[in-house]
């Protein structure tokens, strides 16, 4: 029996001047035309031009070339290329194998006759390889033209606004009882001094009527599985034990709840809520939870029901049970966010020793008008201080803690600095390692906040303490010490100041490890999801369909978490709005014939991809869940399971070029 | 609970009454075990509904032509409903468990007859010593000369006690002319013995100290074993001297009770190799043998199922050319089980090594 | 140890991990000896026994593998199931008489171009200093 006739053309490319002077493209080509099945073998400029492609097509048509290799630069470059080239010259697009000589062989090797010699032998796997290729289809699938958006600060909200204006429906979760997350808790913002709350409930309540956005609060993800386009999700709604249809926010209930001494996590423990609450005036939704933990009737199951006793809408439900809703969608985008750096660990900064010494959060509460000072300054015995310390990159820019720098600190210290002039008249020192100011008006109010008279020192704090310098100066007294080294005078400082501030650094929320394993998206070493390309696709991640914005990506101020959160939007919107995607085509094969039955594939595929039909006593795969791991292919013992385009053959004839 | 079944002509027929009344009591609807076929001296596994034909089977007898944990999975392969008792040397339990984990067979249908191995011999070797002498399946376990005749796997097995049976047959601490020992494993065994009417008595004072003593011998023997092979394949070269009678034939492949692939990858177009490929290798190596993918098929093999390896020593008794397989299968089957903590057949929860990660592997 | 040696280094590489930082090498012009043949797989998940051991027998004088972190694999865990394998297969080969240092795991992100020509540089030198494959000096079979 004849095999069918392989014909292979092989393309090496000069890459302007990137390749061809390190490797010898001409003896590669002449190399290339003695291998197996190669029919004809050129080198050209720029091989991934029109003409080049040009080329390839005429090539295949004129000599009837089933197989193409381009050696030349990264397949994660212009692989498409090539592959679109091939089909349009009507041949199956992997047909196609592609020999990485520039990143592999011309840009790091020294030697001219080494880099040809590497090149060579890449030239050969590839042409070993491509001669077993087949011919793979991917197909069209239909999409669910509806976005799932989680987490309800700003840069959920405002993805959520913008998809839900282009007409698809967005269902957003948050897992609070209120939307807007940290801006929320915010009185001014840098670098305008605009009013945060003036800016933000507007959204919220935007998100709150908008007509394509259904939100989830209290609410979180449990589980998705699926694929781009189809994306089912399973959602816990936590039981608030109102019932939200009839409750009418009126909050008499949360005046008559006996039970008035809970630190409020909203005020960053500073003051105290009541068990049935809603976090802040402004939330959307205006409907309050009851905390369980803290409830007579649900955590201890005392007699009380003062709130069910004065709701006049009977809004009050004590049977609440959690619920589960099942939603399916096109598209996610993760929303996460932050959490502030718990400063506890740097013991030399007192925090949690000294009751003066605040972190940032806790200060925008202090500062804020909804705050438990109405926005007044004050210490904790009442008084404005007159001296404030503020220390940048508490758990920033620190190798035994975040090495990165968080980016908005410096930009929000001198907000405070600014606040604090502004509202006490304190004296204001701030210590810092290097002012970062790179926005639009940014340096700007640098220098306005000096022209204000804060004391900028360069230099990292080496201690907060109450030890004074001179315990008999009456008016020091009860003052905390803030000891540091001023960088550009060399001279050691001990500043005697009322109350130190904290600029914490910024760090992935809680949680946001488990939402990225649940949905597949890979996280840093610092936990901050990762993009698919840094610079290129920066809102992409490699789970196709899943798109990130705002901090639960890395640190970022307000400005940039909304452009994020518009550009997720924008991409979420462009995929869905063409109705299909296409299926993979490099996914797992099981032959019928080969498969025993085992099931080991099945226990190994972590995207349930494969499924045992008892029937046929035999496993097949999902082509819509494949992800194309080879996990199966691996587990497999007979090689029943395989990965079409890296199949057992593939590999080891592309091992055995490069070997024998 | 521990019970004598007695029976002045000895051991064996101790064993078929119980299994006839497993028959006759309706306790189960076949017996599968091994017996002699009116053609052979050489015991085949059998499968028996009629307790009159029990009279052949012979489960004593130091011999297995093959691993019976393939036949036994085959019966095993789905619950049909019926009951089936199986008679089962150690090995073959454990392969049996293998394949239970891989999904080959169901333990639901099954009663787990297991006896207590003290080896088996080569084929050939049992037949000619059948001939000179019958009864074998007595005197293999009073005459010292007949232990010394088994193979070379079995002389280094420390698994010879049976685990994860109903029902143990002991022959350790036991005149075998007089009968059998025979301990229940689990509460279906006891339900039989109970049912029979057998009484609990202690098992032999004897028994704890032969066990010990074959185990501290077979152990012995194993490492010498494990050391000489771990010798004899120390580098690549002193292994293709081992291996260089193979003839690419499978039949250790076939023989392997693991081994459970409908089709094995070596017979499949992976290594179907184009003829410009192997010109390749021969013009670049100077010269190959043919067939090519003997190393690495042993080696594909050991990657695949090393860790399942229940040393039963069925690959070389099969081999053509007296290749030791199962010496380097014991040898470096072992390093795999021990790096992953893994014994075969242990324990039909235990997972399979490759199927559990930590979270982080170092 | 003989200077004209110049080990053949297979390394199997996951695409979106180390056959990136391997990219980003070249990108950044960080040279490495030239030594290194890599083979794209999509994950080490997908990484065969066959694969290891058909290098090992044809001659690769030492294998690497290179993957993505743990918990930063693209396809979850694929790189944690490699590593049991791995350590399985490179088990088996030691009995044989490779020396375990001619295989190694390493898992290289995809920003770390840097590192993965210091791990390149590093695992040649290693090889170099173990001399050649057993497999060099048999007669073939």
């Amino acid at each position: 029996m004849k095999r069918d006739q392989i014909n292979i053309g092989v393309y090496i490319c000069h890459c302007g001047m990137n390749i061809s002077p390190k490797v010898d493209v001409e003896a590669v080509a002449e190399f290339a035309e003695g291998l197996a099945h190669v029919r004809i073998a050129r080198d050209y400029k720029f091989m991934c031009s029109s003409p080049g492609q040009e080329f390839i097509i005429d090539d295949i048509r004129q000599y009837g070339l089933n197989r193409i290799v381009v050696a030349s630069c990264s397949p994660r470059m212009h692989e498409a290329t090539f592959r679109n080239a091939c089909e349009t010259a009507g041949i199956n697009r992997h047909y196609f194998q592609m020999a990485n000589i520039r990143e592999q062989a011309a840009w790091v090797t020294l030697d001219t006759k080494e880099a040809t010699a590497k090149a060579m032998d890449l030239v050969a796997a590839a042409v070993a390889r491509v001669t077993y290729h087949r011919p793979l289809e991917s197909r069209e699938v239909k999409v669910n033209k509806s976005i799932l958006v989680i987490g309800g600060g700003i840069a959920g909200m405002q993805a959520a606004i913008s998809s839900g204006n282009a007409g698809y429906q967005v269902y957003l979760i948050e897992r609070e009882p209120s939307i807007g997350g940290h801006m929320a808790k915010f009185d001014k913002t840098f670098p305008t001094l605009d009013c945060a709350a003036c800016i933000m409930t507007p959204k919220m309540v935007e998100v709150g009527q908008h007509e394509s956005i259904r939100l989830f609060t209290y609410s979180e993800v449990v589980s998705v599985e699926g694929f781009v386009g189809n994306y089912s999700v399973r959602i816990l709604k936590k039981p608030r034990f109102i019932d939200e249809s009839k409750c009418n926010g009126c909050g008499i209930c949360m005046e008559k709840c006996p039970i008035k001494k809970i630190p409020s996590e909203f005020n960053e423990n500073l003051s105290f809520r009541t068990a049935i609450y809603s976090p802040f005036p402004q939330a959307v939704p205006n409907t309050p939870v009851i905390d369980p933990d803290h409830c007579r009737i649900l955590a201890e199951n005392k007699p009380c029901g003062a709130c069910e006793k004065f709701c006049e809408a009977g809004a009050i439900d004590f049977n609440q049970q959690p619920e589960h809703m099942d939603i399916t969608v096109g598209s996610i985008i993760i929303a996460t966010g932050f959490k502030a750096f718990d400063p506890e660990p740097l013991v030399q900064y007192g925090y949690g020793i000294y009751p003066e010494v605040y972190t940032s959060l806790e200060f925008e509460r202090l500062n804020n008008a909804t705050g438990p000072t109405g926005g007044s300054i004050l210490m904790k015995g009442g008084d404005f201080p007159k001296r404030v310390a503020i220390i940048h990159c508490v758990g920033s820019r620190d190798a035994q803690y975040r090495e990165y720098c968080s980016r908005v600190c410096c930009m929000y210290s001198m907000k405070f600095a600014h606040l604090v002039r502004e509202k006490t008249g304190a004296e204001v020192w701030e210590f810092y390692i290097d002012v970062r100011s790179p926005g639009k008006l940014y340096e700007e109010f640098y220098n306005r906040v000096q022209k204000e008279g804060v004391h900028m020192i360069r230099g990292r704090v080496a201690e907060v303490t109450d030890i004074l310098d001179d315990p008999e100066n009456s008016e020091d007294k009860g003052r905390l010490t803030v000891v540091a080294e001023n960088t550009l005078t060399r001279r050691m400082l001990r500043i005697p100041v009322d109350m130190v501030i904290l600029s914490v650094g910024l760090e992935p929320a809680e949680g946001a490890g488990d939402v990225g394993r649940m949905i597949g998206v890979s996280s840093d070493g610092n936990g901050w999801f990762t993009e698919l390309h840094a610079k290129l696709a920066p809102v992409s991640t490699v789970i196709k369909g899943v798109f990130l914005a705002g901090c639960c990506q890395g640190p970022k101020d307000i400005p940039d978490t909304v452009a994020q959160a518009m550009g997720a939007s924008g991409e979420a919107v462009a995929l869905l709005s063409k109705g299909t995607v296409m299926t993979r085509a490099e996914i797992s094969f099981i032959d019928p014939d080969l498969c025993a039955g085992c099931q080991t594939c099945v226990e190994v595929c972590v995207y349930n991809a494969i499924d045992f039909d008892e029937g046929r006593g035999i496993a097949t795969v999902n082509e819509l869940l494949c992800q194309g791991c080879g996990s199966c292919a691996v587990a497999c013992p007979s090689s029943a399971a395989s990965i079409k385009h890296f199949t057992n053959r593939q590999v080891m004839e592309e091992l055995e070029a490069i070997l024998i | 609970m521990y019970s004598v079944l007695k029976s002045e002509k000895g051991g064996v027929f101790a064993v078929r009454s119980l299994l006839k009344r497993l028959l006759t009591e309706n306790m189960v609807d076949a017996v599968f075990v091994a017996a002699k076929t009116p053609y052979s001296d050489l015991p085949m596994p059998t499968l028996i509904s009629s307790p009159e034909n029990i009279e052949t089977a012979d489960p004593l007898a130091p011999v297995a032509p093959f691993n019976a944990s393939r036949q036994a999975s085959i019966l095993l392969r789905s619950d049909t409903g019926k009951r089936l008792a199986l008679v089962l040397r150690p090995c073959e339990i454990r392969a049996l468990i293998e394949l239970v984990k891989l999904k080959q067979c169901v333990l639901d249908p099954a009663i787990l007859i297991g006896i207590e191995c003290k080896g088996r011999m080569e084929n050939a070797l049992f037949l000619e010593q059948e001939k000179q002498r019958s009864g074998i399946s007595i005197s293999f376990y009073q005459d010292d000369n007949l232990k010394e005749m088994i193979c070379s796997a079995c002389n280094v097995c420390d698994h010879f006690q049976p685990v994860g049976t109903d029902l143990t047959l002991s022959v350790f601490g036991v005149q075998i002319s007089t009968g059998i020992g025979v301990e229940a494993e689990s509460e279906t065994g006891t339900d039989i013995l109970k049912k029979m009417g057998y009484s609990d008595v202690q098992p032999p004072a004897e028994r704890e100290a032969e066990l010990r003593d074959l185990q501290q011998q077979r152990l012995e023997a194993k490492s010498v074993l494990m050391e000489k092979t771990a010798e004899d394949i120390k580098d690549i070269k002193r292994f293709e001297t081992l291996i260089a009678n193979c003839l690419n034939c499978s039949n250790c492949r076939v023989a392997c009770p693991v081994c459970y692939c409908k089709e094995c990858v070596f017979v499949t177009d992976v290594f179907a190799h184009e003829p410009e490929l192997l010109i390749r290798r021969a013009v670049k190596r100077g010269m190959i043998k043919m067939p090519t993918e003997t190393t690495m098929f042993h080696l594909t093999r050991l990657a695949h199922i090393g860790h399942a390896c229940v040393a039963c020593g069925h690959c070389t008794s099969v081999c053509p050319s007296g290749i030791p397989v199962a010496d380097f299968f014991i040898t470096v089957g072992s390093k795999v089980q021990d790096l992953f903590d893994y014994e075969p057949g242990r324990d039909i929860n235990e997972p399979i090594p490759y199927l559990v990660f930590e979270e982080e592997n170092q | 140890m003989n200077d004209q040696f110049e080990p053949q280094i297979i390394a199997l590489v996951c695409n979106w991990c180390t056959y990136t930082a391997a990219d980003l090498a070249g990108t950044s012009r960080l040279s490495y000896p030239s030594n290194v043949r890599l083979v794209r797989l999509m994950c080490t998940g997908m990484i065969d026994a066959k694969y290891i051991i058909k290098a090992f027998l044809d001659g690769a004088d030492g294998v690497v593998i290179g993957g993505c972190h743990p918990g930063d694999c693209h396809y979850i865990n694929g790189n944690l199931k490699a590593t049991k394998r791995i350590y399985g297969v490179g088990k088996i080969m030691e009995q044989f008489g490779f020396e375990p240092d001619r295989l190694r795991l390493k898992w290289i992100g995809a920003s770390e171009g840097l590192e993965f020509q210091k791990n390149m540089a590093e695992f040649i030198e290693t090889i170099k200093q173990l001399g050649p494959s057993p497999v060099k000096s048999r007669m073939i079979l």
